[in-house]
């Protein structure tokens, strides 16, 4: 029982992380109708803003102020957010929009997507350099348990990921459906055309998805580099991931990319380890392979994925 | 309609990821081979009259590319033991370095092989300095009679491969690994081992398994993917399983992050990594949370050893950098080298055959370890060292056989 919740919380704060970046690329699904490969390299850009900041403020991160750990935390979502919606938006900007108003078919924004994402993540290596996961500040402490569940520790850091991605889900939810601009997003994904004669302009709608997309996977970003280090290949395993359980959730269904994420990532904590088998069994090194194998599993069965496509009709 | 496109894309996309996922980059295994070239076939007489005769130590190595900074590492090294040897004048000819860039490629390594071997003026050579030239090249080497110390060469093989003329003055993966059970052996009755799937990790885990369930200990074992960001649960199965200790057959920067992941599991027993995580890159990649991780490394430390001080100031004033990975291993090749050149002009005339000779009857004390060869060519007296990480700082502990 103690492994089991053990391995049962690893894989929900892992799933806390895909499932903040599956909605980026399900929020863009539901608009577009189309997948934005680039996604992984907007998460990868938010570790790296939120690090600049962080090393900005505490250098090192010795000595830093308990008081002061919540406020970092907090600076270190914000800044990945807005550094990552920057390059979202821009990423619309130069890589979809001119497509969008030449009218190019849908192959040509896949292979604009592959190109962006190749350039983003070649350019952070050039920019700062290739290293891989490098580590971020020690500004609090990563060790410190919360409380134990069951003979398992619960570390403060896995909370402090488990609870703002649930904080800034919950707030995705109600912004789509309970705001004008969550209004307009849900009419673009039903029927753009008529969005666009009821009033809705089309062209910010899709922009602002981005943006608040870009900003949940650079929150994720930040959460990922905290605790695993960061590199500018970081975005692809992760990417990949967060797409499977966007599709394992149903893409463009913003409840399922949240049940999908946190789904692939307890399945994958979970069945490798299989901690209620006492003899041998496969390992952490069949981690990915399960977690694909699951995925093919679930669309041979359910193709449009656990919660079902569409946007408009979960939120 | 939709729906099927989606799942076709859904498909395409899950299978291009299987196969990322399993071939994604992947690290050179570990081991570096360099050859030590003899000055060959020019007839060159010891004899106190007349002018000195011109010979050539050959160098092979990597001097560009991706792992070029070892190459450069040794060839410093190589021109410095040289040149402190004609100016010590008590040579009884001149000796120059030819260098040859195989780019540490097995492919481009049988042309700079060629570069030495019909040069006559060239009678040992110091290197290959990876594994896979050296390989590829052994065995024209050994058909020119051409003498090689490699210091930096780890793959098992090559001294398996009929290379004759093939010596190495570094401990095997093998040697390592063997050491490192011993080692864990001694103090654990239950041990852990994780490897990352690689030629170089998984062959030395593979070893320390053998080894530790041969002195009668418990062994787990486990393997991770290499390109894995996230260690929380093999650090947690390794922390459930009640090992004493554990084995990381791997590289630096992911052993960092599996050491912080191990603290972060509440694991309280010893970890313990071989050559291929000691590094820098660990250092920074694990912060407070690598204090106490352990290494074996058959190489001496560059900074340390109380018996290279002299050469690290040489160096250092010579190149404005401190010596680095196998700078020493470099220097004793070069030493040994010369060492035998003199033996063979001492006999009469310096021909390949001569310094060959004069290789394997070698007893030469170096900086990092007694260079006396097995008829395999493999260093006689192979100390592996133990290292720890304390306070942020990988150090010496000494020869782990007398580590308690």
């Amino acid at each position: 029982m103690t492994d089991f919740m053990n391995y049962l919380v690893l894989g929900l704060t892992r799933g806390s992380m895909y499932a903040l970046i599956a909605l980026g690329y399900t929020l863009v699904y539901g608009v577009l109708q189309l997948i934005n490969f680039a996604h992984s390299e907007v998460f990868m850009s938010g570790a790296f803003g939120s690090f600049i900041v962080i090393h900005a403020i505490v250098g090192t991160g010795a000595n830093t102020a308990s008081w002061a750990v919540p406020l970092l935390m907090l600076v270190g979502i914000v800044s990945g957010g807005l550094t990552a919606a920057g390059v979202a938006w821009t990423l619309e900007r130069v890589a979809y929009r001119p497509l969008r108003k030449r009218g190019a078919p849908k192959l040509a924004f896949l292979i604009s997507a592959i190109g962006a994402s190749f350039f983003l993540s070649q350019f952070a290596g050039k920019l700062f350099n290739r290293f891989q996961n490098t580590p971020f500040p020690a500004f609090y402490n990563e060790d410190s348990v919360a409380f134990h569940l069951f003979g398992a520790r619960v570390r403060v850091i896995q909370l402090v990921i488990m609870g703002s991605a649930v904080v800034m889900m919950v707030f995705l939810d109600r912004l789509v459906s309970q705001t004008k601009l969550g209004r307009g997003i849900r009419a673009v994904s039903e029927d753009a055309p008529t969005a666009a004669l009821m009033g809705i302009d089309i062209d910010k709608t899709i922009s602002r998805t981005f943006v608040i997309g870009g900003a949940l996977g650079g929150a994720a970003g930040f959460l990922f580099g905290l605790t695993l280090g960061f590199g500018n290949q970081m975005g692809f395993l992760p990417g990949v991931k967060a797409f499977a359980a966007a599709v394992l959730g149903g893409i463009g269904n913003i409840r399922g990319a949240m049940i999908g994420g946190l789904l692939l990532g307890v399945i994958e904590n979970l069945v490798p380890t299989a901690p209620w088998v006492s003899a041998p069994w496969i390992g952490t090194k069949w981690t990915d392979v399960v977690a694909f194998v699951v995925l093919v599993l679930v669309l041979m069965f359910r193709p449009t994925g656990i919660l079902g496509e569409r946007l408009g009709r979960a939120a | 309609m939709r729906t099927r496109t989606l799942t076709l894309v859904a498909v395409v996309a899950t299978a291009s990821a299987l196969a990322l996922t399993g071939c994604s980059s992947s690290k050179s295994s570990g081991g570096t081979s360099s050859k030590a070239g003899g000055l060959g076939g020019a007839n060159t007489s010891s004899g106190s009259s007349g002018p000195k005769k011109a010979l050539k130590i050959g160098f092979q190595g990597a001097l560009s590319g991706d792992n070029q900074q070892l190459g450069i590492n040794e060839i410093n090294s190589v021109n410095l033991a040289v040149k402190q040897a004609n100016a010590k004048g008590d040579l009884p000819f001149t000796l120059t370095v030819l260098k040859s860039d195989d780019g540490g490629d097995a492919a481009k390594a049988p042309a700079a092989a060629q570069t030495l071997i019909q040069d006559p003026a060239v009678v040992g050579v110091v290197g290959p300095i990876f594994s896979g030239p050296t390989s590829a090249t052994g065995k024209d080497y050994a058909t020119a009679g051409l003498g090689l110390i490699s210091p930096s060469a780890t793959n098992e093989d090559l001294t398996k491969s009929g290379f004759t003329t093939f010596h190495r003055i570094v401990p095997t993966d093998g040697v390592e690994g063997i050491a490192a059970a011993d080692y864990l052996a001694k103090k654990y009755k239950k041990v852990f081992v994780v490897d990352d799937t690689t030629v170089y990790g998984k062959g030395v885990a593979d070893v320390v398994r053998k080894e530790l369930k041969a002195k009668g200990a418990t062994v787990q074992s486990q393997g991770v993917a290499q390109n894995t960001q996230d260690y929380g649960a093999i650090a947690q199965t390794v922390s459930s399983s009640g090992a004493q200790a554990m084995f990381y057959g791997g590289y630096d920067a992911q052993a960092g992050l599996f050491a912080k992941a191990l603290k972060a599991a509440g694991y309280k027993g010893v970890s313990m990594a071989g050559n291929g995580g000691k590094s820098s890159k660990f250092e920074s990649g694990s912060g407070a949370a690598g204090n106490g991780f352990l290494f074996s490394c058959g190489c001496q430390d560059a900074t340390t050893a109380p018996a290279a001080a002299a050469f690290n100031k040489a160096y250092t004033a010579a190149y404005k950098t401190p010596p680095s990975t196998y700078s020493h291993e470099a220097y004793d090749a070069t030493n040994a080298m010369i060492d035998a050149m003199k033996t063979a002009a001492g006999k009469g005339t310096v021909t390949r055959a001569a310094v060959e000779t004069a290789i394997n009857a070698l007893d030469f004390k170096g900086i990092t370890t007694q260079i006396k060869f097995a008829p395999s060519g493999e260093v006689a007296q192979a100390t592996v060292n133990l290292y720890e990480q304390k306070s942020g700082k990988i150090v010496e502990l000494g020869d782990i056989k007398n580590q308690k």
